[in-house]
């Protein structure tokens, strides 16, 4: 295949043209490709030791088991992820294994430590339905064929992933009531936040234009609170967002973004920042992201010192 | 010794019900068949399948194809 210019690769995906091969794409594709499938599998990877940490204090043998599940799910959607960059020329054992935990890319949600299984139960509503919304976009959209293709095994699983919070989150909702609407309320906006810069101050639009995903970030979230905030008020749960009839959106009732207190997990909602203030947060990365990392990564380093010796 | 994380790359293929064609539904990397066979039915367990094929992905010869190299290079 000829090689093209990035005005031409652009015009092709807008026709609808799907890459198959490293050959027929751009330098700049392929890094912006290897980004978005970065952020992408490090936020699988990331969310199975956070689950873990949370699993450990479940209630029942059953609940293990379907938390176990999902974690296992998890792993090998991570593991698709670094397949595909593998493909890609990336060494995935250094990206794994060797990096400092501050420079994983998954959503600063994760880094965030769970504490028990009622956030569990919350984080699979809401982050699991964030993660639906983001790679059923990409789903749809994507002009990479081989991501595209092994998404619908991850689509189907995480729409499982979300089911469970759900039936979670009602079958408890009149036994845990305060212990839920906790949850929610530190829960509800880091996931509002997670969906990242707002659209006229975003810098990422080469996503779109090789339609690496299809929607915009605010679109992305507007479909996350249509479906999060009818399931939470349905629930008799309060929620800082509401649905406004003239404009046919959800609206928040605070100024996103938002301070954040990280050792008391309390958004400050009179406290609005900058989004350069939240860049400098999700940058210097949350509480637990040293020790998920590190749960990642330790059997690794003991497997090669184990090799290096024999 | 093969160091870690240099394995070779297996595509899965695999056929839900008699009758449908067997699929491609991705592909693992692993250092021999045996864990190939182990990683193809832990990560793509999405469906109960009937049956389900490792290939190693070096024995893939292209006919007709968009790639001007063999299927895999990064072996």
């Amino acid at each position: 295949m000829a090689p093209v210019t990035d005005e031409q690769l652009v015009e092709r995906i807008q026709q609808g043209h799907i890459i198959e091969s490293p050959e027929e794409m751009t330098d700049d594709y392929r890094r912006t490709l290897i980004h978005i499938l970065t952020v992408s599998a490090d936020t699988e990877m990331i969310s199975a030791p956070s689950y873990y940490t949370a699993a450990r204090n479940v209630p029942s043998m059953n609940n293990l088991i379907s938390a176990l599940a999902i974690i296992q799910d998890e792993l090998s959607h991570a593991h698709i992820g670094y397949r595909i960059l593998q493909d890609l020329g990336v060494d995935t054992e250094a990206l794994i294994y060797d990096r400092p935990p501050t420079q994983f890319k998954h959503p600063y949600a994760f880094d965030v430590p769970l504490r028990s299984w009622i956030e569990l139960i919350v984080a699979n509503a809401f982050y699991d339905r964030a993660g639906f919304v983001l790679l059923g976009d990409v789903y749809r959209n994507c002009s990479y064929g081989p991501w595209r293709r092994a998404l619908a095994k991850v689509d189907k699983e995480e729409n499982f992933h979300l089911r469970h919070g759900e039936n979670g989150m009602r079958r408890l909702s009149a036994t845990h009531r305060d212990e839920i609407q906790r949850a929610i309320d530190w829960m509800f906006p880091i996931t509002v936040e997670w969906f990242g810069l707002p659209d006229h101050l975003k810098t990422h639009t080469k996503q779109i234009a090789y339609r690496l995903k299809g929607s915009t970030n605010d679109q992305l979230r507007q479909t996350w609170l249509r479906t999060a905030v009818p399931l939470c008020e349905s629930l008799g749960f309060r929620v800082p967002a509401h649905y406004d009839r003239a404009s046919d959106t959800y609206v928040l009732d605070y100024p996103l973004p938002v301070d954040f207190d990280e050792e008391e997990r309390r958004w400050l909602m009179d406290r609005p920042i900058t989004w350069d203030d939240v860049l400098t947060r999700w940058k210097r990365r949350g509480p637990g992201n040293a020790m998920f990392v590190e749960m990642l990564q330790r059997g690794r380093r003991q497997m090669r010192s184990l090799l290096a010796v024999h | 010794m093969k160091t870690i994380g240099e394995e070779p790359v297996y595509e899965v293929f695999a056929r839900r019900v008699e009758g449908e064609p067997l699929r491609h539904v991705g592909c693992v990397a692993a250092p021999a068949d045996a864990l190939a066979r182990v990683y193809a039915r832990s990560i793509y367990d999405e469906e109960s399948w009937l049956e389900m094929y490792v290939v190693p992905r070096r024995a893939i010869i292209p006919v007709e194809s968009v790639r001007g190299e063999a299927v895999d290079a990064h072996v």
